[in-house]
């Protein structure tokens, strides 16, 4: 585990030197991004000045709740960008650098590239916390093991999704609309769906898993949400291993020749 | 006679284009269920907005028509080329000295090639987006409207062509171009009224939003589309032509400038 961890830090460090050796790019694109989400957020804005409230969500409760689902995306993104392009990876051959090599699989491929712009969402999501008006060392707390839960469940979700190439050849697409899906239920209040959507947001796309039920636990702790987060990462975890090393059983390559860069 | 056949051969482009993107219907098909899935979450958003406005009609506009206007908007941003990109990364990987030597001209040549690719997307998504909004809303408006709208959400492609083609170029000097789209995007999405219709917005904002480019490739063929009327195509129309007219001369002047200081490497 040790060994691992050690691992992860020496790749992320590596990752970051390579980015930092196109300062000005790195930088335009944490800027960039802030800036996209705080225009994105104006949205919100607009609507709770005409509409004050809809089922109970004020605009105090978007800041957090964009907050949380922000920090989350921004921090697998950055830690773990190459789970966007697993599927990619999969069906290119281009596993078999990773399986050549005395280190897991999955951690490596997923941990061997970090999306710089995943900097600017972690720290604007930070901000939008900060601006929910709800900070206090407690809060903050609850915050940052709020977000790695549901960074947890994000790249989880994007392995298990991405390991349907296994099985499927080219799942990109279904992949990018199923990460799409996500993304964009997670950002909306989760009153707004009851029934049969509410529960195809906690199991089949579990968008309530990286926004409404992490935005809660920071609302007010409660055991039964701490547990139910809890519970949604360490199975979606479990399923996302599962499936990845089910799928590995299958994987084929051409052995073609391949520099990884 | 000359300028019939200049624009022939965009047509010729454009033709190939449309013929190469029906090639995979499913493709198409699959990709159209997006727009299903933000029509749901807009349908579920704006009734319970409705419902907590208590009232039918909110910004001269009814819950139906929100949800219409809603779905050309989408329908709209998710067919519409990916210019920016395309003219980049023809900067950025030097691709762009292949097409330069071309009896064409490089920006026409990727407005036919985008519209081409679009048009079928246009469908789909009109068709997949309309169809869920029919049935959970009700039947869409006066359909003697649908060309005038149809007529504008072109010269919305071609001013939102000139925006992103004036971005793609920004390559020519900053290379990465990544951060001005997403800004461009929001902007967009936002003043362009992708999320919530102009009508909503207070006052001093919708002023602002109405006086720039992005209401006329957005807000301006949604509103028509739900609300159509000669005063208020013309009105529109004239808008667009002007803009059309302002960024076609600026992103040509761009272009130009760009091209005199390329310097490619190796071949």
């Amino acid at each position: 585990m040790r060994r691992e961890l050690t691992f992860l830090v020496a790749l992320w460090k590596a990752n970051l030197l390579a980015a930092m050796e196109y300062r000005v790019s790195f930088i335009s694109q944490i800027a960039g991004m802030m800036l996209n989400n705080a225009v994105y957020f104006l949205f919100w804005v607009i609507f709770f000045d005409r509409f004050q409230s809809v089922r109970g969500w004020e605009l105090s409760d978007m800041f957090l709740l964009f907050g949380i689902v922000a920090s989350g995306f921004g921090l697998g993104v950055y830690l773990f960008g190459n789970a966007f392009s697993l599927a990619d990876t999969i069906a290119g051959g281009r596993l078999d650098y990773y399986l050549s090599l005395p280190r897991p699989v999955l951690l490596h491929a997923l941990a061997s590239r970090s999306v710089s712009s995943g900097l600017g969402d972690f720290t604007y999501g930070l901000i939008s916390f900060a601006l929910a008006g709800r900070f206090s060392p407690g809060a903050l707390a609850r915050f940052v093991g709020a977000t790695i839960l549901a960074t947890v469940v994000f790249v989880a979700f994007l392995v298990l999704v991405q390991s349907l190439a296994f099985w499927m050849g080219n799942a990109t697409m279904l992949a990018q609309q199923a990460t799409n899906a996500l993304i964009t239920f997670a950002m909306y209040p989760i009153t707004l769906f009851d029934g049969t959507a509410k529960l195809l947001l906690f199991t089949v796309i579990p968008a309530a898993f990286i926004g409404a039920v992490p935005a809660e636990l920071v609302r007010q702790f409660t055991w039964p949400t701490f547990a139910a987060l809890l519970a949604g990462a360490a199975g979606f975890l479990a399923l996302a291993l599962f499936a990845f090393h089910r799928g590995l059983r299958r994987y084929e390559s051409g052995s073609a020749i391949q520099i990884q860069v | 006679m000359r300028l019939c056949r200049g624009l022939a051969k965009y047509c010729a482009i454009f033709k190939a284009e449309v013929a190469n993107s029906l090639v995979y219907p499913g493709d198409l098909a699959s990709r159209s269920l997006t727009i299903v899935m933000f029509m749901w979450i807009f349908s579920q958003l704006w009734r319970a907005t409705y419902r907590a406005a208590g009232s039918d009609v909110v910004g001269g506009l009814t819950l139906r028509e929100t949800l219409w206007y809603l779905m050309l908007a989408e329908t709209i941003v998710l067919s519409r080329p990916r210019l920016s990109t395309r003219v980049a990364e023809a900067v950025k990987d030097g691709s762009i000295a292949y097409l330069l030597n071309k009896p064409y001209n490089f920006l026409l040549y990727q407005m036919a090639v985008g519209l081409g690719n679009s048009i079928a997307r246009l469908a789909f998504n009109a068709l997949a987006g309309g169809a869920f909004i029919w049935l959970t809303a009700g039947p869409p408006p006066d359909p003697r409207g649908w060309p005038l709208a149809l007529a504008s959400v072109a010269a919305a492609w071609l001013i939102d062509f000139c925006l992103s083609a004036a971005i793609g170029l920004a390559a020519f000097v900053t290379e990465d171009i990544a951060a001005f789209e997403w800004i461009y995007s929001k902007v967009q999405m936002i003043l362009g009224g992708l999320l919530i219709p102009l009508d909503f917005f207070p006052a001093w904002l919708r002023s602002v939003a109405l006086a720039m480019p992005f209401a006329y490739t957005i807000y301006g063929p949604a509103r028509l589309f739900v609300d159509p009327s000669i005063g208020r195509f013309v009105a529109l129309f004239g808008g667009q032509l002007a803009w059309l007219a302002v960024l076609g001369v600026a992103v040509a002047m761009l272009y130009r400038r760009g091209v005199a200081a390329l310097c490619i490497n190796g071949g």
